[in-house]
């Protein structure tokens, strides 16, 4: 089945650091980014997101970007995480191999819509950022951020799942020989559109999320971006390259239910998991971590649960966590920075903790893993589900 | 290269108020207002699923050419299969997103509705016929100017020798207010019509 494609580097900016060992410092700290809304305009302060630090000022000044600019919060983000995902892989000469992207993103540049909409037709400072919406905009940014000249880019939106799609297409150009190296991620930034939307779902917790927790709320909602860079085997080799793990399999599958909700089954979720299996070409017990997608709310939780016990047996279940207590759910982006956490978890031989877990749920015995535990790993399985249904499971591995 | 050959196996089609399967009508309607005529077409032919009153134009005209498609082909929700379904149209899901921007608009109504909302894309048909015939299968929904079977034999057959899906339900769905057709074939492996553009064509004109 192959060795599966080479990760040479990864870039994050997420509510608990802005770069990778930030990031990774948090979570075996233990440190939630999840407070209070404190950098959008909005009626429900009260609610607990996950927000990156920095304001867009800030992080203009970080990527010295001229004062006409017009980057969405989520271009922001993303050519950040881009950036430190080159630059880790090492890259001086981008344009030397046949290089693309593939960037993730569900809210796009409506930040800024939501901002300016009234103003459009009247205030022509704020009219720059209206081709700055769709989310092809923060993918041709980055690419031109990082100085990609005709590249193949391109952009994914399939909800929660779109990160571990961006991931999985990349992984795929790289397998076929199209690309010799392919950076590949997602970005999301909070905007009011997400959070009112997610908030008239009613699955928006006003606490803490708890993931597989009997009495679990819902989730907090967040903001991050994160990329990796893919490289193929004869490209790593003829550079030496230093390998951070590997992309070992992949799986896609619909859950063929419902518009929105997740089947209680997870009839979708299992599929992808045993696609996944089926293209790394490992068995189910040489998986030592679960990277859960876990976002508490009622459905996901009971559905994917339900799947990984389908794929693995009640009594079989590895250690799994959900890193969205940390975060919080940041939606195109999960699958991307939970990306970086389970290739983190390979390289440090560790499993991040479940936070705010008390109450174990009805519907099956499998506890989340709720303390830093070190042990060898060398198999993680990271899940992504999204909305309506679109469930990608990736195997990352240290060979 | 893999020499193996696909066909047509069946097609349907739904068009100024006919339904036909197979070049034959199955049902008939003057009825000129499209919900309306799609309405007695899924009364006339005892499909008795009760989320077809909830979808929208677009997902009621695509699931009824499918269901009387696989009706016809004898798939069942609860057998093993491997159907992919790969769409086309012009008018994207324009219909609805009108409806919703009108809802919006709406001062005296209630605001944006979640149930038109869940259909402002184009591919949530293929979804409503994925949950009736419990498809687990690839699928893909194109936007093109016109009807474009050069992109769809390709698609098919690439997902076909590939051993991606073991057949491929094709085609083109089209609403844009009072304007509507429908035209959905299946490719496989077996079949008396040839898996050709040219037969694409010729069907799709018939």
């Amino acid at each position: 089945m192959g060795r599966g494609v080479a990760i040479t580097g990864m870039g994050i900016i997420s509510a608990i650091g802005n770069d990778v060992a930030a990031n990774y410092k948090s979570l075996i700290e233990r440190k939630s980014g999840i407070s209070r809304i404190k950098k959008i305009e909005t009626i429900h302060k009260d609610l607990l997101v996950g927000e990156v630090d920095l304001t867009n000022k800030e992080l203009e000044d970080l990527l010295e970007l001229p004062s006409d600019n017009n980057y969405t919060r989520t271009a922001l983000l993303g050519v950040i995480a881009a950036k430190q995902a080159v630059s880790n892989a090492g890259i001086t000469a981008i344009n030397d191999k046949k290089t693309g992207l593939i960037s993730a993103s569900s809210v796009g540049g409506m930040d800024i819509t939501e901002k300016y909409y009234y103003q459009y037709l009247e205030d022509a400072d704020t009219q720059k950022y209206i081709e700055a919406h769709p989310i092809g905009d923060s993918t041709q940014k980055i690419a031109a951020y990082l100085g990609l000249e005709q590249a193949m880019t391109t952009g994914i939106s399939t909800a929660c799942s779109s990160g571990a799609n961006a991931i999985m297409l990349g992984a795929r150009l790289i397998k076929s020989g199209k690309l010799d190296r392919v950076i590949v991620g997602g970005s999301d930034c909070l905007s009011k559109f997400t959070i009112n939307g997610f908030n008239t779902l009613m699955i928006l917790s006003d606490d803490h999320n708890t993931p597989f927790d009997a009495n679990r709320k819902g989730l907090n909602l967040g903001e991050a971006a994160a990329f990796l860079v893919l490289e193929s085997d004869e490209l790593v080799e003829a550079e030496q390259k230093e390998v951070l793990g590997y992309v070992k399999g992949y799986g896609n599958a619909n859950d063929a239910f419902h518009q929105t909700a997740s089947s209680e089954n997870g009839d979708g979720a299992t599929l992808a998991m045993k696609k996944a299996f089926d293209v790394a070409g490992i068995s189910t017990d040489e998986i030592d971590y679960i990277n859960a997608h876990g976002t508490a709310t009622e459905n996901n939780d009971l559905s994917e649960g339900r799947a990984i016990i389908r794929v693995f047996g009640e009594e079989n279940v590895p250690e799994f966590s959900s890193t969205k207590p940390y975060t919080g759910h940041t939606l195109a982006a999960a699958g991307a920075i939970e990306a970086v956490y389970s290739v983190l978890a390979l390289q440090n031989n560790v499993i991040f903790p479940s936070m705010n877990y008390k109450t174990p749920m009805e519907e099956f015995s499998c506890r989340p893993q709720l303390d830093l535990k070190e042990k060898e790993i060398n198999n993680v399985l990271s899940n992504s589900l999204g909305f309506g249904g679109n469930c990608t499971s990736i195997i990352f591995s240290k060979v | 290269m893999d020499k193996k050959e696909f066909y047509i196996k069946s097609y349907c089609t739904i068009e100024n108020g006919v339904i036909a399967l197979n070049g034959r009508p199955v049902f008939q309607d003057d009825e000129k207002d499209f919900l309306k005529f799609i309405k007695s077409a899924y009364k006339s032919l005892e499909i008795g699923y009760p989320k077809f009153y909830k979808m929208d134009a677009l997902s009621k005209l695509s699931f009824i050419a499918a269901d009387v498609l696989l009706d016809h082909e004898k798939v069942m929700p609860e057998d093993e299969k491997n159907i992919a379904i790969v769409f086309s149209n012009k008018a994207s899901s324009l219909d609805t997103d009108r409806k919703h921007q009108a809802s919006i608009e709406d001062e005296e109504g209630y605001g944006a509705s979640p149930s038109v909302f869940v259909y402002t894309l184009p591919n949530i048909c293929i979804g409503e016929i994925s949950i009736k015939y419990k498809l687990y299968s690839e699928n893909s929904f194109f936007i093109f100017d016109r009807f474009n079977a050069a992109h769809l034999h390709q698609y098919a057959e690439s997902l076909l020798k590939t051993e991606k899906a073991d057949e491929v339900l094709c085609g083109w769905v089209d609403v844009d207010g009072e304007s509507y057709s429908a035209y959905i074939y299946l490719v496989s492996q077996k079949g008396e019509i040839q898996h050709k553009e040219e037969e694409i064509y010729r069907l799709y004109n018939n």
